[in-house]
């Protein structure tokens, strides 16, 4: 009767190759939790306001020496 | 492993195990009727299973004790027995016929106190069908039982969205229902449960448990998505990402997995102390352990737990690049993303809406040669020649000709993103005075 345990290994091992990241895990049947507070901070996690006229990162420094530089060339 | 077992030992054991099924049911306890039923994780099924397999005669002494239950008792005790085997797919028919037992006593008590029990039906027989159809593709037969057991669950589904006290379990058989579906990849048959969910008149929404509704918001949400209604998809996943059990990190990242695509799509990003902390993570653990407790006072409790789940889940990965991308107007750097995680990408459906925001892009990438325009000669600013643009994208090693970009700011005036005209033969952009670059504010491209 030892033999069983072996194929239990390999089956659970199958699964877990084959699972789907993505499945919502279940949660369990008895739990709760207080949905209330929590919450709302997940609404202050994100900004609209971002697209801002600062061209002094490294990147549009680059772009504007890259533009000058063409523009040169002309 | 198993001790030896006597037949007498074997037969007390069942015997025990269906006295105990029936005095759950004749006190209405469904909490005990649900662990006894839950095939692949009873507790002590294992002695149960040892007693099965020394008594085969099982099926007969079930029927002849029990009479009134035979027709679930029989079929759960074989399924019980085969599951022990490692016989999922016998496992699984004979389950079925339990359940379908089951569901016929269910619809005759009138009251719900048998729902934990009836959960516990949907969700082994979910399970159980998964596993039988991984026997079945292995041994190179049809593996069919998972889409069998969504037509079970569209019956239980029947039994319970029916007005009266039984309808508040509708929306966990929903939720399984789901979890089939995406997985079988027929996500359309999610219509008609969502139809009776939501047009419901005489049962509100808010006053299914919350876990459900939480799972509910999350597939109803990707669903969204596919559709590419992503004001939608907005509101379903931001509900599950407020409800859900913070202490549930795996959901939040999943949830965060769609949501933070759909943010993005109308214009709106993680906020940038999120992100930066995420980078930091990403670098270095020991400087994420010191800022931590500096930040966590700014930010909250829920913004750290947030972060570690998007550090953890390799989030920051997949999502930083294409944010600073939108950030930088650096239409490179977003190829590179998502030629990094296209695989990923693609599995999980949110591709399409990454693409998308090539759009917003090059919106930022036209705005940045602008400004830098009207620093240096601010007469001219709201002019631009189109061979600029042709440069800039050659230094972002993206090869364009003029025809090229013409299209593509045509595009950007079409969808506005971009207001102004294009003068075609001297191969010039005017922007417009006002407000040349509109913000999406939320909206969709």
């Amino acid at each position: 009767m030892a033999e069983p345990a072996k194929p239990e290994v390999t089956e659970e091992a199958k699964m877990d190759l084959l699972e789907d990241d993505d499945e919502f895990e279940e949660f369990e049947i008895d739990q709760e939790w207080d949905d209330k507070e929590e919450g709302k901070e997940a609404l202050q996690q994100w900004e609209d306001d971002w697209d801002d006229d600062d061209v002094n990162d490294d990147f549009s420094l680059q772009l504007r020496e890259e533009l000058e530089s063409n523009a040169s060339k002309n | 492993m198993a001790a030896y077992l006597s037949m007498g030992e074997a037969h007390r054991r069942i015997g025990d195990y269906l006295s105990r099924v029936v005095d759950a049911i004749s006190s209405s306890d469904g909490a005990a009727l649900a662990s006894l039923i839950a095939v692949s994780s009873a507790p002590g099924s294992t002695s149960l299973s040892d007693a099965l397999a020394t008594f085969p005669d099982f099926p007969r002494l079930a029927g002849d004790r029990i009479p009134h239950l035979a027709d679930l008792l029989v079929p759960l005790l074989r399924a019980i027995h085969s599951h022990s085997l490692q016989r999922f797919a016998d496992a699984y028919s004979s389950f079925e016929k339990a359940a379908s037992a089951f569901l016929q006593e269910f619809r005759s008590w009138e009251t719900p106190w048998a729902m934990e029990a009836m959960h516990t039906v949907a969700f082994e027989i979910r399970l159980l069908a998964e596993k039988a159809d991984r026997e079945l593709a292995t041994t190179g037969k049809n593996p069919d039982k998972l889409q069998a057991a969504g037509s079970f669950l569209m019956k239980v589904f029947g039994a319970l969205a029916v007005k009266g006290p039984k309808r508040i379990g509708a929306l966990y058989v929903t939720c399984q229902l789901f979890k089939i579906y995406f997985r079988l990849g027929t996500v359309n048959l999610c219509r008609s449960v969502i139809r009776s969910i939501e047009t419901a008149r005489n049962f509100d929404f808010e006053d299914f448990p919350v876990k459900d509704k939480v799972t509910y918001m999350y597939y109803t949400g990707r669903l969204e998505v596919f559709n590419e209604n992503f004001l939608v998809a907005d509101q379903k996943l931001t509900y599950a990402l407020m409800h859900c059990n913070p202490q549930s990190e795996s959901n939040l990242r999943r949830i965060l997995k769609f949501l933070i695509p759909v943010k993005l799509s109308i214009g709106v990003l993680p906020k940038r102390t999120l992100l930066e902390t995420y980078n930091l993570l990403e670098f270095d653990k020991h400087v994420c352990v010191v800022l931590s407790g500096a930040i966590v006072t700014h930010l909250g409790r829920y913004t750290m737990l947030l972060i570690e789940i998007c550090a953890r889940g390799n989030m920051t990965f997949q999502y930083a690049d294409v944010v600073t991308s939108l950030k930088r107007g650096d239409l490179r750097l977003l190829r590179q993303a998502l030629d990094r995680h296209e695989d990923q990408f693609l599995k999980s459906g949110v591709y399409l809406v990454l693409e998308k925001l090539e759009l917003q892009v090059y919106q930022r990438l036209v705005k940045k040669i602008h400004i830098i325009q009207r620093q240096k000669e601010p007469a001219k600013a709201h002019q631009i020649k189109l061979d600029v643009v042709v440069k800039a994208l050659k230094w972002l090693e993206i090869d364009m000709d003029l025809d090229e970009v013409e299209c593509i700011m045509a595009c950007l005036i079409y969808k506005n993103l971009i207001k102004g005209y294009f003068a075609h033969k001297s191969k010039v952009l005017v922007l417009s005075k006002q407000d040349p670059f509109p913000k999406l504010n939320g909206k969709p491209v």
